[in-house]
């Protein structure tokens, strides 16, 4: 039976990979998915502190989360649909108009 | 007089030719096209009916109502008793304007008909100039109609922009649009002080509605009761004058009307006869409770009148253009109205006014015939002999002279006559420049004459004449019969003439406060004068136009050399009246150049000081930006990089602490 540690670990990892490849990634839905890697890092995190603490909120919150990056997800990927239609890649550098 | 039928032929009057506008305005363009003449002759003839009705009705009217205020309705409430309403005032001055006003811009509108195409074609903007004409003379029935002050400014500007409008009908020629913004620029300076007139009028008395306001000048009241102080009505007068002086083209104010002819005939007709120039006449008279009590003002009238007559008279000899000489005529025509208004004689100047609106539109549209004829020139240098070639054309033409050099039984001379009659009673000077005027203006008239239509015949290279045909011919005999004619509605054998018609209007103003009036029923009732008081002025008038007319006759046909050893022998006097006294040239160094070096100092300080200030000052925000906008890379990856540090460092500090 792992403790806490080990779950706050792997979700430590988690963010830390999605950070990573949210930084060094230049396609937008790479990206996107990387973030969804760091959203997943901090659920691990809510339903871990909540097992330690015997404490139902942690479980609601995570479920919250879930909802949320799903409904995330649909927006964010209309999004990238429309910004490929307009410019046909999914390079995030074409979309730099507004350098000042 | 019946306030119903009143109001109905107001409301016409006004509507029927802004109806016509109107219509042709939107419709001309799109449907009417070569008809767009229709909704200006129907809406302007039905202003002349209902005029006629207004006139049968006033003159039926009963010798104890002879004025009569037909208010509409309620334009500006201002919580007083003294409101400003939509009103009309109604009496003879105001008839017999509106009969002069609608005929004559009727006959000119049906000329202008067959004047406004190319070969049977509308020439370009048809549809526009009926327009305007038909909004011309709705302007000046609103001015004339009007009941207050404020109505008659309204008129006053209106007309005055419609003149804009059309004196610059052809704005694609330069000329055209310099004469159009000259007439408004000039006349704007005269409006500056009739608008002053109206406050000081508004400030005195509280109200702005003629009749309170000419009753509390008779009775020599302000608005609050104070008595009267005779400087502020000698003050109105002058302002109110200022306008007359601009709209009525008298001196210092005359240089626009000259430069009007830019405009096409008919709207020279117009100007120069029914509207616009005869407003400042028209509104001397119907102030004549302000004028006339104020002797410095009448005697300020009179001079100004007088010297405008002979100034453009002298004008007037050594031009060559046609339509300029008639201008200068014009000019010198209102001086002799305005010089009547000034020795207190308001009904011969009205009377002057609608003789001398029949000659000179006839004049004005013959001209116009001319120049249709020789395909657009007017010089009398360039063409001679065209009585053979324009027969009618030169008969209707030789009326108008004839009217309006004042000769003998013509209508000319029996308006010419009283004015300088009037002008002899007050002072011998005015009856003299009364008199000098009258030789110049047969002299000029007939040199015109012999030189255009008299000679052998010569017509331009390239140009076939032909007479016109009868859209325009047919305006040109009415008027010729208005000009031989009209003089005779003043016969007082009947005891129904014009004199008496217009006395009810006139007897508590300008007959009232007539010194010399008043001299000549102390000594003798004026139907006990002898013959040559009675006559004797009317001989010597008439012997004076036919002095001018022989003279031009020797010196233009007999002995035609002598006109250049004239002009050579005294080159500096020909040049100074050839450059109209150098008026244009004199303001041109006095007003317009100033101007523009203010203009131009102007336009340096905007440049260089405003611009160069905001320069510095926006100079600040523009070096922050240049400054922060280095961050702003539109790299997503460095945008989320600084994110992920600003949070670092934030996590790392609350840990610190």
């Amino acid at each position: 039976m792992p403790g806490i540690a080990e779950y706050l670990i792997l979700g430590a990892i988690l963010f830390a990979l999605g950070l990573v490849g949210f930084l060094s990634r230049r396609n937008l839905i790479v990206i996107f998915l990387s973030t969804e890697v760091m959203f997943q890092g901090v659920v691990i995190n809510a339903v871990a502190f909540a097992r330690l603490h015997h404490h139902m909120d942690g479980q609601v919150f995570a479920l919250f989360l879930l909802v949320i990056a799903a409904v995330e997800a649909g927006l964010a990927l209309g999004l990238v649909v429309l910004l490929y239609r307009r410019k046909g890649t999914l390079d995030a550098e074409a979309w730099s108009l507004m350098r000042g | 007089m019946s306030v119903e039928t009143l109001k109905l032929c107001g409301i016409v009057i006004l509507l029927a030719p802004l109806a016509g506008a109107v219509i042709a305005g939107t419709l001309g363009p799109v449907i009417l096209r070569g008809r767009t003449h229709w909704p200006a002759i129907l809406g302007v003839g039905a202003a002349f009916v209902a005029s006629v009705v207004l006139f049968t009705q006033v003159r039926g009217a009963p010798t104890d109502e002879t004025a009569a205020v037909v208010s509409v309705y309620e334009w500006i409430a201002n919580g007083t008793d003294s409101a400003f309403r939509v009103e009309f005032l109604i009496d003879a001055l105001t008839s017999v304007m509106l009969m002069t006003v609608t005929g004559i811009s009727l006959l000119v509108i049906i000329y202008s008909r067959d004047y406004m195409r190319d070969h049977g074609q509308p020439e370009r903007g048809y549809e526009r100039f009926f327009a305007f004409m038909a909004l011309f003379v709705f302007s000046m029935c609103a001015l004339v109609l009007g009941g207050n002050f404020l109505l008659l400014y309204l008129g006053w500007e209106a007309v005055g922009l419609c003149s804009y409008l059309l004196i610059g009908f052809h704005y694609g020629r330069p000329a055209a649009a310099a004469a159009a913004k000259k007439a408004f620029l000039v006349n704007r300076v005269g409006d500056f002080g009739f608008g002053l007139g109206i406050f000081l009028i508004y400030l005195t008395f509280g109200t702005l509605d003629y009749g309170a306001v000419f009753q509390m000048v008779r009775e020599g009241i302000t608005g609050s009761g104070d008595p009267l102080n005779t400087g502020l009505v000698t003050a109105i007068a002058l302002l109110l004058l200022c306008g007359a002086c601009g709209k009525s083209a008298q001196l210092p104010l005359h240089v626009w009307l000259p430069d009007a002819m830019e405009g096409p005939s008919p709207v020279s007709a117009l100007i120069h006869a029914a509207t616009m120039v005869t407003a400042g006449v028209y509104m001397i008279a119907r102030c004549g409770a302000i004028f006339a009590s104020s002797t410095v003002a009448m005697t300020v009238v009179a001079i100004i009148g007088a010297i405008t007559a002979l100034f453009a008279a002298t004008i007037a000899i050594t031009q060559t253009d046609m339509k300029r000489i008639l201008a200068y005529s014009t000019i010198s025509q209102l001086g002799y109205m305005i010089l009547g208004v000034g020795v207190y004689a308001a009904d011969a100047a009205i009377f002057h006014l609608f003789t001398h609106a029949f000659f000179k539109a006839l004049l004005f549209l013959a001209a116009g015939s001319v120049m249709h004829a020789m395909g657009g020139i007017i010089d009398v240098r360039q063409f001679g002999g065209l009585r053979k070639i324009l027969p009618w054309t030169f008969l209707t033409f030789l009326a108008g002279s004839l009217a309006l050099t004042g000769f003998p039984l013509l209508s000319g001379f029996f308006s010419k006559d009283e004015i300088i009659h009037h002008a002899l009673m007050v002072h011998p000077v005015l009856g003299v420049i009364g008199l000098i005027t009258a030789l110049l203006t047969a002299f000029y008239t007939f040199r015109m004459v012999f030189l255009a239509f008299f000679g052998p015949q010569r017509v331009p290279e390239g140009v076939h004449p032909h007479e016109s045909g009868l859209w325009m011919l047919v305006p040109l005999f009415v008027l010729g019969l208005g000009a031989i004619g009209a003089g005779y509605v003043n016969i007082e054998a009947t005891g129904r003439g014009f004199h008496h018609f217009l006395a009810p209007v006139f007897e508590h103003t300008f007959v009232a406060n007539n010194p010399a009036h008043a001299a000549a029923h102390g000594a003798a009732g004026a139907e006990h004068l002898g013959f040559w008081a009675q006559y004797g002025l009317m001989i010597i008038s008439g012997a004076i136009a036919i002095v001018g007319i022989v003279a031009a006759y020797v010196l233009y046909v007999k002995e035609n050399w002598i006109p250049g050893l004239i002009r050579a022998s005294a080159p500096r006097s020909y040049r100074t009246l050839w450059n109209k006294y150098y008026v244009d040239e004199l303001y041109d160094a006095s007003v317009i150049e100033p101007a523009r070096q203010t203009g131009r100092v102007c336009v340096g300080l905007d440049d260089y000081l405003i611009d160069g200030l905001l320069w510095v000052i926006t100079a600040i925000p523009r070096g922050l930006g240049y400054l922060v906008r280095t961050f702003q890379s539109g790299m997503l990856q460095g945008y989320a990089l600084s994110m992920v540090a600003g949070i670092a460092i934030i996590v790392l500090l609350v840990f610190w602490a």
